[in-house]
């Protein structure tokens, strides 16, 4: 693809015509401005993008967001909504990492007051909140309680005394996606999941300790609770091997089930079924539990950071007690009503790489937040800042309630590796303040800040195009990943 | 592509593997070569302690090959096990049989948490059969 296949929008948006290919359903919308439009021309995700809006029962447009990058069958960075009853649900679309998010926790505490503890703290973190391969979790299922878990999540968390109700309010969906059935997940997914609830993994997930670094909008910020140079902390992580093996069943089933229903696909990984079918009906309950495992991770890990800032701080600090702000999810899919064409349809959107992002006023958000809109999180490459958003009447109207979810690659991770030495990289981040903790060089070199996008740019297009609005920028003191 | 029958290439999010075989059998003792180089740094240093006999079925050859290289991941990531020694019995497109021998590994670099479909398409080239394969990592 080339630039000139685009027509400008706005400066934010560039179209791809529906008459680009033949077996286009709607056109397709990129969130860019030049320099990430060509950033984008770079590798394949464009025509991943063009492959989206092929998929039966896409409405509108087939969107993708300024931190796109190219992924296997959906680009990260992309949202589609389809029609029900008899729009797709695609297994490869949502992903493999069901329900990766983001979860942000505040602090009472200043930077200043951390400070001289941050190495404790970082340690402490890394001791507690298990990261890596093959390292299991302290929380101990059988098979039955991790059915409860799965159907129940972040209420199972509260049960057990891993959550406060406030951090279920806090929560999308409150932790909990109802008509989630683990009858339709296989036993390989439990057992890959069964040990797994409260652990970070490998990759580019990560817990991040944060300080609060410039506030754009006084009034959100305050309802969030965020103030200058707070300390605050990110985690990053999904449904682990049971969300994995959830995607690799379904989308091996649906290789025989869309020739059944007669569908067409530029690419295998787009495998899909018609969400009125058995098998749509099927893959969603067993997503819907596999959502409701990544809310019960990552509300295991908030209880270990809660003890670990206890362990490290506690008698040295005025306060250790940490409060939610949010959590999303940054993979997806979710049946939701949006207006199309000037009527309310009911749709599936999948957002693959994206975040929802509720303008004020949706009934669905906390009570808390209402008002203001749903607050959005967006954590920057390693190293690099990160940022709070909020959902605007932009996004209700652009772009199904969605917005950019992070930085997106632009270096492959072979590529990282080669160029950077991930003890190098240690080092100079050491010097920059920043504590890391990593289990392995090598993933730290592959998930090094070069071979990331400008966050602050992908904001920029965010804010400027109304998709999504700033509210806080914060910048990191602390790096635990596996 | 180097005469191992397999070759790690570039992919922005993740890892993929270029492999080439005479037959379908071949492909899948390359494909499981490749994967083992992704996840331990030698595989000479594995010892051959475990021995597992795995019977699988898929749709057609390119879920077969997704089927069987998911199949040894799943032995890393649960045991920590890698199979430098594979005995593929019985091969068709539907269908494989195959003796896996080998042991733990001492530390996995990369964790192969699932294999696509992405643009999976096994070709016939004058050398044989050609395949990419897009791991999620």
């Amino acid at each position: 693809m080339k630039e000139s296949d685009f027509k400008r929008v706005t400066p934010y948006i560039h179209e791809i015509p529906k008459s680009f290919r033949d077996d286009m359903r709607v056109p397709a919308r990129f969130y860019a401005d030049g320099a990430l439009l060509e950033t984008a021309l770079g590798d394949k995700s464009l025509e991943q993008l063009v492959n989206t809006a092929t998929l039966p029962g896409v409405v509108k447009y087939a969107l993708a967001m300024p931190d796109i990058h190219q992924g296997y069958g959906f680009p990260i960075g992309g949202v589609i909504a389809t029609e029900l009853p008899h729009g797709i649900i695609s297994p490869g679309g949502v992903g493999y990492d069901i329900n990766c998010g983001v979860r942000l926790l505040a602090s009472h505490l200043s930077y200043e007051e951390v400070q001289p503890y941050l190495d404790t703290l970082a340690s402490a973190l890394q001791a507690n909140c298990p990261s890596g391969v093959g390292r299991g979790g302290e929380v101990k299922l059988s098979m039955r309680e991790l059915d409860k878990l799965v159907t129940e999540g972040s209420q199972w968390a509260l049960k057990n005394g891993y959550a406060t109700e406030m951090d279920l309010e806090r929560t999308e969906e409150n932790g909990r996606l109802d008509g989630a059935d683990p009858g339709k997940v296989s036993d390989r997914a439990k057992k890959r999941g069964i040990d797994q609830v409260g652990t970070l993994g490998a990759g580019n997930h990560f817990i991040e300790v944060d300080r609060v670094d410039e506030i754009f909008d006084e009034q959100a910020a305050q309802r969030m609770g965020l103030f200058p140079d707070q300390i605050v902390v990110q985690i990053h992580c999904g449904s682990r091997g049971f969300g994995h093996q959830v995607c690799t069943d379904y989308v091996n089933l649906f290789q025989k089930v869309v020739h059944k229903y007669g569908i067409h696909l530029p690419d295998r990984e787009l495998v899909c079924a018609p969400l009125s079918s058995p098998e749509g009906q099927d893959y969603l309950a067993a997503m819907k539990a596999a959502a409701n495992y990544a809310f019960v991770n990552r509300q295991v890990l908030t209880f270990l950071i809660r003890r670990s800032f206890a362990e490290a701080l506690r008698g040295k600090v005025h306060k250790t007690t940490i409060y939610q702000v949010y959590d999303i999810a940054h993979n997806m899919a979710k049946i939701e009503t949006h207006e199309v064409d000037g009527r309310l349809v009911e749709v599936c959107v999948h957002r693959k790489g994206a975040t929802r992002a509720f303008g004020p006023g949706s009934p669905v958000l906390p009570d808390v937040y209402r008002d203001i809109g749903q607050p959005v999180l967006v954590p920057g490459s390693m190293g690099t800042a990160s940022w709070v958003l909020l959902g605007t009447e932009g996004s209700m109207a652009q772009s199904f309630g969605s917005t950019c979810h992070g930085a997106g690659r632009v270096m492959s991770r072979n590529q990282a590796k080669r160029s950077i030495r991930g003890s190098e990289l240690r080092d100079e981040l050491e010097k920059s303040g920043i504590r890391v903790r990593a289990g392995s060089m090598a993933g730290l070199a592959e998930e090094a800040p070069a071979a990331y996008k400008d966050v602050d740019r992908v904001i920029e297009v965010v804010h400027g195009a109304g998709i999504a609005k700033k509210v806080v920028r914060i910048v990191p003191v602390a790096v635990v990943k596996g | 592509m180097t005469c191992s029958g397999f070759e790690i290439i570039d992919h922005t999010a993740d890892w993929a593997l270029r492999v080439t075989g005479n037959d379908l059998r071949e492909l899948l003792y390359n494909a499981a070569m490749g994967m083992n180089r992704l996840m331990v740094a030698d595989v000479t240093a594995i010892p051959q302690t475990h021995t597992r006999q795995v019977t699988l079925s898929a749709y057609d050859a390119e879920s077969l090959l997704v089927v069987w290289l998911s199949e040894l991941a799943y032995f890393a990531e649960m045991e920590q096990l890698v199979f430098p020694v594979i005995e593929l019995q019985e091969v068709s497109v539907q269908s494989v049989t195959a003796v896996l021998r080998g042991g733990h590994a001492p530390e996995l670099q990369k964790h192969i948490k699932a294999v696509t479909y992405h643009n999976l398409q096994i070709s016939q080239t004058a050398q044989g059969l050609e395949v990419t394969i897009v791991f999620d990592v």
